[in-house]
């Protein structure tokens, strides 16, 4: 029963996550605010997808010599989630890079870090 | 070429090759012979490939999902997962990844010959969006298509804020802001699907999926299509993200916005295809696609009508003809994925000739695209202004150009589903690309040049030989696809029927 509560709990964390995030990155006119928004949303996602991959009463699913290959399948984790969640940190770090890259050029040619400012559209 | 269940290796080069040249040419940085010489061997290398290649499969971790007898990896066995990452390298792959190697040239050739500073980072990113393109293609499992899609938008932000213009870096700023939205939503969507199938792999994923009851969790199902979609909305740039997407089309070079449309083309017919073959028979499933594509078909193009830039025209006008290749896909029919597939094929040829034009006027022209600006360019450049005027005859669906052809399967495909209505709509596309084109093309080509302004293009234009003969061989190909449509159906019908009939074949 705990455990099902934890899976769950990991669900409506991830959930929080995603909607504050999400809704500074669509509200807040900081850009780096909007870019700590972002890394919230990135969180909750891997968040949704490491509970995503929990098994009740499960075992770390790394097959030993001595283990059941009947029963390992049924008790192991399902690996996927880890694996797309340590890809999703690298994809994560990456875009944050380019966006602070980019709010930093932006930043020294407006002299503001509004978005409201910055990002209003002026065609060349 | 024999199709075989072998672990083929030159599949992986396609990706591999690039990679390795971006690495090479980024170090090099300014050493603009150096760069020049490995990244047209780089592309000639992987248009050989391309072309050569074998068909079959390649698979990183576990086994194929097709075995050769023709039978499906999944069984009820102990192992209730499988790890299947692989690549498929089929007809449908060999001739969109080989136009896409052909585009790859010669947007290398131009960028080495009109740039010179920072070419060597400039050149990595244009090899890395390859990649992204090449990958989403090529694959055969969530894992792969999720970091290929993350990949290609980075690099499309990359290339467009390369060209260091005010606009073109806020262009890239929000673009990147809403792929950290469609990122993380394809991201869910893997890992539901994943949740609900226990497979990564699309064939392994899909044979469960019909061989199996959902029950309850078929909300789930959902849930995953509505999260692929908005993936497929950003990579292509369809409805509600054309704003962001014509931006960036505008703000890039022009010569790598040929790559970029040639990325988000194939993506959209790649997605949409994995779509179609793990959603197909869920009801609103394609009425969903199909109302996306209408909407960015209509939205483009009255976009384009109302703009006085050629560069903004043809901005709008990709994102309208996208929408052109996704209402085939989203018709779900045989001549509908047919259609949509020859239609992203042409589109990038006769969309690339329009932006080399535009690559002549604006860095070698030392002019601009607006149509406000001089006008009598036919005089200075006779061979110029008839590779434009025949480029968007092309776009415009005239015979006997390739765009004549494709748009003719989709309103055939189209009517055959029932739909007016969406035939009415292509038909007013086509209509208003040819307004939209010819207005900008009569401005600034066949009016003639203002005496005594300021606001004119330099003396003659000097074509370069390496510009030549790009448009030279884009509109051959346009136009031996239009007189010899068959040649590109042989590439492309096996992958409809599998699509259609048996949608766990890759």
């Amino acid at each position: 029963m705990i455990e099902i509560s934890l899976q769950l709990l990991g669900f409506i964390a991830a959930t929080v996550l995603v909607v504050v995030g999400i809704a500074g990155m669509l509200y807040l006119d900081n850009l780096i605010k909007k870019l700590i928004a972002f890394t919230l949303l990135s969180d909750g996602v891997n968040l949704a997808l490491v509970s995503l991959g929990y098994v009740q009463g499960g075992i770390v699913p790394i097959l030993e010599p001595d283990a059941s290959i009947f029963e390992f399948p049924n008790e192991a984790a399902l690996i996927f989630g880890p694996g797309i969640v340590l890809t999703n940190i690298v994809i994560g770090v990456s875009t944050t890079a380019i966006l602070a890259a980019l709010i930093v050029v932006l930043y020294r040619r407006y002299g503001s870090l509004k978005a409201s400012k910055v990002l209003k559209g002026d065609r060349e | 070429m024999n199709e075989a269940v072998t672990n083929l290796w030159s599949v992986p080069l396609l990706i591999i090759i690039p990679i390795l040249t971006a690495i090479l040419v980024n170090l090099l940085y300014n050493k603009t012979k150096a760069i020049r010489a490995i990244s047209v061997g780089a592309s000639i290398a992987v248009l050989a490939i391309a072309v050569l290649s074998p068909y079959g499969f390649h698979w990183f971790a576990g086994h194929p999902a097709v075995n050769s007898d023709g039978t499906y990896t999944f069984t009820a066995s102990v192992f209730s997962w499988k790890l299947s990452l692989e690549y498929y390298y089929g007809p449908l792959q060999q001739i969109l990844i080989g136009l896409m190697s052909l585009l790859l040239l010669f947007t290398v050739l131009i960028a080495t010959k009109s740039l010179s500073k920072n070419l060597g980072p400039y050149l990595a990113i244009i090899f890395l969006t390859y990649v992204s393109a090449a990958a989403v293609l090529m694959t055969n499992d969530f894992y792969h298509l999720w970091i290929a899609v993350e990949l290609g938008s980075l690099l499309v932000a990359g290339l467009v804020a390369s060209s260091g213009t005010a606009y073109a870096q806020k262009a890239a700023l929000k673009y990147t802001f809403f792929s950290a939205l469609a990122g993380s939503g394809l991201a869910i969507s893997l890992g539901l699907i994943l949740g609900l199938t226990g497979y990564v792999n699309i064939t392994d994923a899909i044979h469960f999926l019909m061989s199996n009851d959902l029950g309850g969790m078929y909300a789930v199902l959902y849930v995953a299509f509505a999260f692929l979609t908005l993936a497929w909305v950003y990579a292509g740039g369809l409805v509600p993200v054309h704003p962001l997407k014509s931006d960036v089309y505008r703000s890039a070079f022009p010569h790598g916005t040929v790559l970029l449309q040639t990325q988000s083309k194939l993506m959209l017919v790649a997605i949409g295809i994995v779509m179609l073959r793990l959603f197909g028979s869920l009801p609103f499933a394609t009425d969903v696609m199909l109302v996306i594509s209408v909407l960015t078909m209509i939205f483009g193009v009255v976009m384009a009508l109302i703009q006085t830039d050629l560069r903004w025209i043809l901005a709008y006008l990709i994102v309208s003809h996208s929408g052109l290749v996704t209402v085939g896909l989203s018709l779900g029919t045989y001549r509908g994925i047919v259609g949509g597939i020859f239609q992203a094929l042409n589109d990038v040829i006769y969309m690339s000739i329009l932006l080399i034009c535009c690559e002549m006027l604006l860095y070698f022209g030392k002019g601009s695209t607006s149509i406000k600006f001089g006008g009598g360019v036919a005089k200075k450049s006779p061979w110029l202004a008839a590779f434009a005027v025949l480029g968007a005859m092309a776009a415009s669906g005239i015979p006997p150009f390739n765009g004549f052809q494709s748009e003719l399967i989709l309103l055939q495909a189209a009517l055959e589903q029932g739909l007016p209505e969406v035939a009415a709509v292509i038909l007013m596309v086509s209509v208003s690309t040819f307004v939209a084109l010819f207005r900008a093309i009569y401005s600034i080509f066949l009016k003639p040049e203002p005496e005594k302004t300021s606001e004119s293009y330099v003396g003659r234009f000097k074509m370069p030989d390496v510009v030549f003969i790009s448009l030279v061989v884009l509109l051959s190909i346009s136009l031996i696809l239009g007189v010899y449509p068959q040649l590109a159906f042989s590439f492309i019908n096996e992958s409809a029927l599998k699509v259609v009939l048996v949608p766990w074949v890759p």
